[in-house]
């Protein structure tokens, strides 16, 4: 029972005890403070890596890639498209400006729903209307050769063999494109596909872009082998290895980085306890004069912090929560406002909460919490009810 | 056999001071029985308040036995000297200390909550304390709020709640003025006797030790009889 009442007055001080109010609510906000830009950061991370790599695995690589001949007829469950496509590089070049590009042959029927939402296309019917070689550019492309719809740019095609030449080819924008991320944007052009066959040096190379359905994502590998009846094939990760593999260590820093944040969080949950302690010194001299157990005393203190540490915890991850859906159209903002090294990262991404990341980041919270507390709580046991009678 | 409630057994008391020891107490010898009151009476630094530390459990013997019930609370863990503060020994210290962040009522809640009481019950007996000590319109008064008799009432009603079988008093009207004072002893001789408590008592007041049942002189670290 007196754990109970001792515990209450401390986290439910009176009205008139504005100071132990005070301190409570600043308490909770001040671990709160601490767990929204870690929550933060983490939705924007995952979110920011989880767009990244539906862009490039939308429309640039696929989940798989099937080197198989043209007539190549493929249908598995796990499949939700498949798209004969032709690949080759150049360099494009406007009046004014030029840029090395990735270009890409599509037939129609590419651009399905899914990769109509991330291009945020005007039309469907695109690669359609023109005399000379329809291409869409990015609208970050154009911009960087200063150039926009209607406008003809011209090519010089490189061929990935050795001893052929390189091509030049004419061509009009005759739609674009926005992703919304820079890297991807600035570096790929789609053609129609029989075009790209006929300009790219050599053909261009063919293969089949495979996307898979949400279900079998896991499954790369063994999907491959399953639909690829012995031709040679590769994976989106394998295929972009520096992304995937610098996507991996960021998120391992930034995890070390928490945990480090963690720390310093548990040094403040510390010294909270440290000086609540402080300020009920004479009370707890008071209390074990008058028989309390140092295990008692210990419990209430250990268990008032770590509620406080529990309260500003759920808070943090709920606002940081919130905040996160605000943190896309925010960044966007800010990119448009002119901050410049944004345009780098992808602004428009959707919120992806890893919650057994939060349990994680949560977890650890309360388990340092927890140690760090524990060290403060031997003070009480240094605290003499003798100490009660330097009131007297 | 028949055991005192409380004794001495040639206690001694040594208190580092620098390089050497400070001797408080030696070879002291005191019982006190059931329901009987004894007053300490001695002056300032004669190691009054330092027989009490020992008889209440809150200080050890550096030798000797300082035996409740026949049990010596020297050989007693801090748990077990817990446990005797709480159900054994009520104290009535100098300045009242009460907790300035609760009421008076909760104030003399405090014993009870620790021996484990509900809170309904533990209240209505408080309560009851609070009406015989004529507080009973300053149940939810700070003791901010409080007189300096009102405060030494409620810090005697603590030290009853849990009906102990030993009362400590030090000093219990030093912080007083004089029309509080006698107001206090009253008080203090009623309620013991009322319970049927022991009383082992510190005081200057010679008409409060007077009317205790045994007087002791404290000088040269030991007790003479009065």
């Amino acid at each position: 029972m007196f754990r109970t009442w001792l515990s209450q007055h401390l986290l439910l001080p009176p009205k008139d005890l504005v100071y132990s109010r005070r301190r409570l609510v600043r308490s909770v906000f001040l671990i709160a403070l601490v767990m929204i830009p870690l929550v933060l950061a983490l939705i924007f991370m995952d979110g920011m890596m989880q767009g990244i790599t539906d862009k490039y695995i939308l429309l640039q690589d696929g989940h798989l890639q099937l080197y198989t001949p043209e007539d190549f007829a493929i249908d598995d469950a796990a499949i939700f498209s498949a798209d004969r496509v032709v690949n080759g590089y150049g360099i494009i070049y406007s009046k004014e400006q030029s840029s090395e590009v990735k270009l890409k042959g599509v037939k129609t029927g590419y651009f399905n729903p899914k990769r109509e939402a991330e291009l945020n296309l005007e039309t469907t019917d695109v690669l359609q209307r023109s005399s000379v070689t329809p291409i869409m550019v990015s609208e970050t492309l154009a911009k960087m050769l200063n150039v926009e719809k209607g406008d003809r740019v011209a090519f010089i095609l490189i061929p990935e063999e050795e001893g052929r030449g390189a091509r030049p080819l004419l061509a009009q924008i005759t739609d674009t494109y926005n992703t919304n991320y820079y890297e991807l944007d600035s570096a790929l052009v789609y053609l129609d596909y029989a075009d790209a066959q006929k300009y790219l040096p050599s053909g261009g190379k063919s293969y089949l872009e495979v996307l898979l359905t949400a279900k079998a994502t896991n499954q790369l590998s063994t999907v491959a082998q399953r639909v690829a009846q012995g031709y040679s094939w590769a994976s989106w990760d394998q295929f972009n290895q520096t992304v995937y593999h610098n996507f991996v260590s960021s998120r391992q820093v930034i995890f070390l980085v928490f945990l480090l944040i963690l720390l310093v969080a548990g040094v403040y949950v510390a010294s909270l306890s440290n000086e609540l302690i402080q300020d009920s010194y004479q009370s707890i001299a008071l209390y074990k004069a008058l028989g309390a157990q140092q295990k008692d005393l210990s419990c209430v203190f250990y268990s008032v912090v770590m509620l406080i540490t529990l309260t500003g915890l759920v808070l943090g991850l709920l606002l940081g929560i919130l905040l996160g859906y605000l943190l896309s159209p925010f960044l966007l903002w800010l990119s448009k406002s002119g901050l410049e090294g944004l345009r780098y990262y992808l602004l428009d991404f959707n919120v992806v909460i890893a919650w057994r990341d939060l349990l994680f980041i949560g977890a650890s919270m309360v388990i340092i919490a927890s140690i760090t507390v524990g060290f403060t709580l031997a003070r009480i046991k240094k605290i003499s009810p003798l100490e009660v009678l330097q009131q007297d | 056999m028949h055991e005192p409630l409380l004794r001495f057994e040639n206690v001694v008391k040594k208190y580092p001071s620098g390089t050497q020891e400070l001797l408080i107490l030696e070879n002291l010898n005191l019982t006190l029985e059931s329901r009987r009151s004894i007053a300490i009476v001695g002056k300032s630094g004669s190691g009054k308040s330092t027989l009490l530390n020992l008889a209440g459990g809150l200080a050890k013997p550096t030798a000797g036995r300082v035996l409740f019930q026949g049990k010596d609370l020297g050989k007693m863990h801090d748990r077990e000297l817990s446990y005797y503060r709480n159900r054994h020994v009520g104290f009535v210290f100098q300045s009242h200390i009460l907790l300035e962040d609760f009421s008076a009522l909760e104030n003399i809640c405090i014993p009870a909550l620790i021996k484990g009481g509900r809170l309904k019950e533990v209240k209505k007996r408080a309560l009851e304390l609070l009406e015989r000590v004529g507080l009973a319109d300053r149940v939810d008064h700070r003791p901010q709020k409080l007189s300096g008799g009102e405060r030494q009432r409620v810090a005697l009603c603590r030290a009853l709640i849990n009906q102990c079988d030993l009362i400590i008093a030090d000093e219990p009207t030093g912080s007083l003025d004089e029309g509080s004072k006698g107001e206090i002893e009253d008080l203090l001789l009623q309620l013991v006797v009322e319970a049927e408590k022991s009383l082992l008592l510190v005081t200057h007041e010679k008409s409060l030790a007077l009317r205790c049942d045994t007087v002791y002189q404290l000088e040269n670290r030991g007790l003479t009889l009065v």
